[in-house]
């Protein structure tokens, strides 16, 4: 097959297509910058349906890579780098959430970003050839490319529109991803050396790495993933990064980008050092726990409401880390589950926040106050996504977070978790109870009680708070859905990464029982 | 110990004691001379090396054209002899130090060296050492590709040395 | 009388050097306009380069040893011509700007890539030795080249002195070579050497290390960079911090891996060392500058280090192959990218010597993009982030350092980049995140210079399989 045509490399590179159109058309034109921009993202997201489910080139049934895109690419002087894409059912829901999302972020910019707005949707392009590229590379070098990749465009978004402190939170968003990944750089090089190729479907295959070896390996690759998901302690970029990221930025950060680095943990560090996993299985899972409660506990210290749900986000992911850990099927498909659940939830609720934002230019809740009546859609919409957000069941959250729970628990029983126990799940359910407190703390703060002075405050420069417009709805109607729909039928989605992730959990119990 | 020793010894103490002059002493004219002295003892090293080509060339080029042009620049461009400044800065104690270490370093090094012992080998009879160069200076066998890189290397330095010292029109 | 093998082996060179001496007297008394002796450079420097890459492939020895010509010299002589290229057209409107257009600068320059092919070439200490000085004098002038200007003439001088003395140090050191083993060519040294005592010997080689250490800006013996990489005119301060750092790490690669392999035990861990302190300090005192050119200095120092630590495995013949193969692309990706830094910055720079801070660089993209977006692509390939050809660069790198088993060291060289990447993105910031205003001289070969560096910066990065290929062939006769 042609080299473009392979459906991966044109779902991938495709926004870069729209990256060179949007080079063409003049920085004054802003509203054909940014149709442009919308109808290439969303093209990609046809494309992506195209390719997973129209095409019937993917079968979901099938728990391999599959759409491999294989060719040799540096094969000169020992080295043996190829281009290597495919997905499988670990990466689809990924794939689709990052081409869900970026035409969503592109519609919230519509009146948000006023400023340079050709650099803009270049940058976004951008980004999400390299979040798409992160997700399907199979070859080590190609995706250390992509990973790092990523970080330059985010760089931007946050550094160039982004609050008053952007440089400081876009320096420090930079320097810890990075810091993190030139470890995982050395670990990189010595598997590629020592294996002789860098496909990781290879090495998986190969094996064989000396078990003191493994643990610094994973270490390595740990502490690139560790830092972008982040783990608590290794969060403190995180609530500097939203803060100061525009909105759009701030949803692709929370729905995709914290993604990466539990991603990379499922995709690599478990298959590829799964003796160091086993090992590792009680420490992640305390880091997690404790992420979990710390990030709840700080949330609700918070009254700035992006830093709330930046806190949030911790806690949130605290659960897909456990989840991950468990290393039995419910754990690793709830974590997976809940990976898009969180980005859908998490999007959506920056996105409503930037939507208040725009008309009201501050992010302190305090100052909020009997919303309700003044804009009914804009509550409904903000309760259901918090709502989803705290893990209310018939809503996605609580899907996720249960099968996470029930994973904890059986790995609690059959000793993954050592000394851990069930301990790990049973402090965790706390988690879900602190997140009803800290979310609905927040939404009454906003739309109960009196009116706040910031309906006041607006109305001195001449115009009052107004509802949610069409557009603004239609950018937060696909999520909306999505929370239902996962909430209450999920196992169209179970049954797309199912053989996959049990796959992984299988070689992966043979491979404890081989240890003990 | 044998005569070549003490001469050595001699010539080393000479030539020491008048560098130490030639860094130390405020008079430039002084200085100049005191870098005869240096140069001329090493000559007389060479000679006792059995290198006699060398230490002719030595006096004849450093003390006959280069230290005098010394002399004659002091005289032409200062109008006083004596230099006023201040001999030491502050950091002299450190530059000290560091030269005593690398020094005491490196007889500490050498001094574990076998080859002091060594007799050196004897000149075939009839080598004639001016000869043996100057086939050396110009035979592809030898050293013929250097000797030429030199004169590239010498007319490079010429032309850059024109171009720092030359007063062109209008400039001050 | 020399064979013709003895002239095919020098060809480059010698045709070079005439060209240099005819270019002097044509510039001399022909020549009117003086850009025309920049074509004519820049001429001369191209048939070199056919003829140079004619030679690929070639191996020979010539001149009784004193030279060779193998894939190691084509490579870097290839390199020098390139960057002697590049040097010319970063003078070409740059000389006019500052008022300093005279012919003699091409020919120095000329001259002065003659003495580092000839250096990439030398099998002898003692054509090291002059080719070395031959590399070095034009490069004195050329530093004080802008006479009227005070920074320029002291650029010169401390380059001057400070090299001066650190050819002392070689000369002392290849004296006490050849007292130890007799001989001044490098494999003959290195056939005495594994019979003698190897006291002298190792002193000698550490004498030698110092020696070129000053050329190559390493730690502790780069005190002389910022002053003079600040001080010279822009310019030469390009073609200075590649030319010169490629023929000193060539020439010392060539000498230590042909001829002091029995002492790499001791050299080792001295290399070691030296590479480990010259990327820490380099790296954390360049966060400090507010200067361009002094960061990019110090940023040069850094990247001495990195390159330093390809010698550090010279001595173990399994994986020296690919460290020097690992070095050879690095040198490439750096002569690439520095060039391309240094045109921006001759791009933002005014005749009063105005626009030479990093807070110069404020908006610069909001002005011109493609400058903004070369100069970032630049940074990014110093600090070694992809896509840019500085990453494929210390990919190569730490693999032949980890493959050699000196994990500790890549340890130190990521976290050195990881801390460089601070200062380079300060200039990021500036161009990006924050509002200023700046002239900016257009000039076609300037222009066509950064421009090519940028697209060769990504381009190579994604296709760099040619260049690995070429560097791994271009091993040691």
């Amino acid at each position: 097959m042609n080299f473009f045509t392979e459906p991966l490399t044109l779902l991938t590179f495709f926004p870069l297509l729209g990256v060179l159109l949007l080079l063409f058309i003049p920085g004054g034109q802003k509203n054909a910058l940014r149709w442009t921009a919308l109808a290439v993202s969303l093209i990609t997201f046809v494309i992506s349906l195209w390719v997973f489910f129209l095409s019937g080139l993917y079968d979901a049934s099938n728990p391999d890579l599959q759409l491999v895109a294989r060719h040799p690419w540096i094969q000169v002087a020992g080295w043996n780098i190829e281009y290597h894409l495919a997905a499988d059912g670990l990466s689809i829901l990924l794939i689709l959430l990052t081409t869900l999302l970026t035409p969503i972020s592109i519609l919230s910019t519509w009146t948000a970003v006023e400023e340079r707005v050709k650099e803009f949707m270049v940058f976004f392009l951008l980004l999400e050839t390299g979040m798409l590229g992160v997700f399907v590379a199979q070859d080590l070098f190609l995706f250390y490319i992509f990973w790092e990749f990523t970080l330059v465009p985010m760089y931007f978004l946050i550094g160039i529109w982004g609050g008053p402190r952007r440089i400081y939170a876009a320096l420090k968003f930079f320097l810890y991803t990075m810091a993190g990944s030139i470890l995982m750089l050395l670990a990189i090089l010595w598997l590629g050396i020592q294996g002789g190729t860098f496909s990781v479907p290879q090495l998986i295959e190969q094996g064989g790495i000396p078990a003191n070896i493994q643990w610094w390996l994973f270490i390595a690759f740990a502490a690139a993933f560790a830092i972008k998901v982040p783990m608590w302690p290794l969060h403190s970029w995180l609530p500097d990064a939203h803060v100061e990221a525009p909105t759009a930025g701030s949803v692709i950060l929370a729905g995709v980008l914290l993604k990466l680095g539990t991603y990379g943990f499922v995709r690599f560090n478990i298959p590829l050092f799964p003796e160091a996993t086993l090992k590792a299985a009680p420490w992640i899972a305390l880091l997690a726990t404790i992420g979990i409660i710390y990030g709840a506990a700080v949330s609700y210290a918070q009254t700035d409401i992006k830093k709330l749900v930046a806190y949030s986000s911790v806690s949130h992911l605290g659960f897909v880390m456990l989840g991950l850990f468990a290393l039995n099927p419910e754990g690793l498909a709830g974590a997976i589950l809940q990976m898009i659940n969180h980005g859908i939830s998490t999007g959506a609720l920056f996105l409503l926040v930037g939507m208040i934002y725009e008309q009201t230019h501050t992010r302190e809740f305090k100052v909020y106050g009997g919303l309700w009546k003044l804009m009914p859609v804009f509550g409904t919409l903000y309760l259901i996504v918090s709502l989803s957000s705290m893990g209310l069941p018939g809503l996605n959250g609580f899907v996720g977070e249960f099968t996470i729970l029930l994973g904890a628990w059986g790995a609690g029983q059959s000793g993954v978790f050592y000394w851990g126990g069930v301990w790990f799940a049973a402090i965790s359910a706390l988690g879900v109870i602190m997140a009803a407190i800290y979310i609905l703390y927040m939404f009454q703060k906003m739309f109960m009680g009196p009116q706040g002075e910031v309906v006041d405050e607006v109305k001195k420069h001449g115009h009052s708070l107004r509802d949610l417009n069409w557009r603004e709805i239609a950018v937060i109607a696909p999520l909306i859905l999505l929370i239902f729909w996962i909430g209450l039928y999920p196992a169209p989605f179970f049954d797309l990464m199912a053989p996959s992730v049990n796959k992984l959990a299988e070689t992966f119990s043979a491979a404890a029982l081989a240890l003990r | 110990m044998t005569a070549a020793q003490i001469i050595f010894l001699i010539t080393a103490a000479v030539i020491l004691g008048s560098a130490f002059m030639v860094v130390t002493t405020k008079n430039l004219v002084h200085a100049a001379l005191w870098l005869i002295v240096t140069l001329f003892g090493a000559a007389v090293l060479f000679a006792t090396l059995n290198a006699g080509f060398i230490a002719v060339v030595q006096v004849v080029i450093y003390i006959g054209a280069i230290a005098i042009l010394f002399i004659f620049a002091v005289m032409l461009t200062r109008r006083s002899m004596t230099d006023t400044g201040p001999g030491l800065n502050r950091g002299w104690w450190l530059s000290a130090a560091i030269a005593l270490l690398t020094f005491g370093g490196l007889v500490w090094l050498v001094s574990g060296w076998g080859g002091f012992t060594k007799a050196a080998p004897a000149y075939p009879s009839g080598f004639d050492a001016v000869a043996a160069l100057a086939h050396a200076l110009v035979s592809p066998e030898a050293f013929v590709l250097p000797f030429e890189v030199a004169s590239v290397l010498l007319l490079a330095a010429l032309v850059g040395a024109v171009y720092i010292a030359f007063q062109r029109k209008g400039e001050e | 009388m020399p064979q013709p093998q003895d002239y095919q082996t020098l060809l480059p060179v010698i045709v070079l050097a005439v060209w240099a001496c005819a270019l002097l007297l044509l510039d001399s008394f022909l020549i009117q306009r003086k850009g025309l002796t920049a074509c004519l450079a820049a001429a001369g420097l191209a048939i070199t380069l056919g003829l140079t890459l004619s030679q690929i492939g070639r191996s020979s020895s010539g001149f009784s040893g004193m030279v060779v010509l193998d894939g190691f010299s084509t490579f870097i002589n290839a390199l020098q011509l390139v960057s002697g290229l590049l040097g010319v057209a970063l003078a070409y409107a740059y000389v006019k700007r500052m008022g300093i257009e005279r012919g003699e600068y091409y020919t120095l320059l000329l001259f002065s890539v003659v003495g580092m092919m000839l250096m990439a070439q030398a099998t002898d200490l003692i054509v090291v030795f002059i080719a070395l000085e031959m590399l070095s004098i034009p490069l004195y002038v050329l530093a004080a080249f802008n006479r009227t200007q005070a920074a320029s003439e002291e650029a010169g001088l401390k380059y001057f002195l400070l090299g001066a003395f650190s050819t002392g140090f070689l000369v002392y050191g290849i004296t006490l070579v050849y007292g130890a083993t007799a001989s001044t060519n490098l494999s003959a040294i290195f056939a005495a050497a594994s019979s003698t005592s190897n006291l002298l010997l190792t002193i000698g080689a550490a004498l030698i290390l110092v020696g070129f250490g000053f050329k190559v800006a390493v730690v502790p013996f780069h005190m002389w960079t910022p002053d003079v990489y600040q001080g010279a005119p822009t310019a030469v301060t390009g073609f200075m911090s590649s030319g010169a750092k490629i023929a000193g790490f060539a020439a010392l690669l060539r000498v230590f891996a042909t001829a002091f392999p029995a002492i790499a035990a001791d050299m080792t861990d001295i290399l070691w060392a030296l590479a480990a302190v010259t990327m820490i300090l380099g790296n954390l005192v360049a966060i400090s500058q507010t200067d361009i050119k002094r960061m990019l200095a110090y940023s040069s120092i850094a990247h001495a280090g990195y390159i330093l630590m390809a010698f550090v495995p010279y001595g173990n013949p399994a994986v020296a192959p690919v460290s020097i193969a690992a070095g050879l692309f690095y040198l490439a990706a750096y002569v690439i990218t520095n060039f391309g830094a240094w045109g921006v910055v001759i791009a933002l720079e005014q005749p009063d010597g105005k626009g030479l801070q990093i807070s110069d660089y404020s908006g610069l993209f909001w002005r011109k993009r493609g400058l903004a977006v070369a100069m970032t692509v630049f940074m990014l390939s110093l600090i070694g982030f992809p896509p840019t050809i500085g990453m494929v660069g210390k990919f190569y790198l730490f693999r032949a350092i980890i493959d050699g088993g000196f994990t500790g060291l890549a340890i130190i060289g990521v976290i050195a980049s990881l801390v460089s990447a601070f200062y380079y993105l300060r200039v990021v910031v500036n161009m990006f995140m924050r509002e200023g205003e700046q002239k900016i001289e257009r000039e076609f070969w300037l222009d066509l210079t950064w421009g090519a560096a940028a697209f060769l910066t990504v381009a190579i990065s994604l296709a760099p399989g040619w260049l690995f290929y070429l560097a791994s062939a271009a091993g040691l006769r």
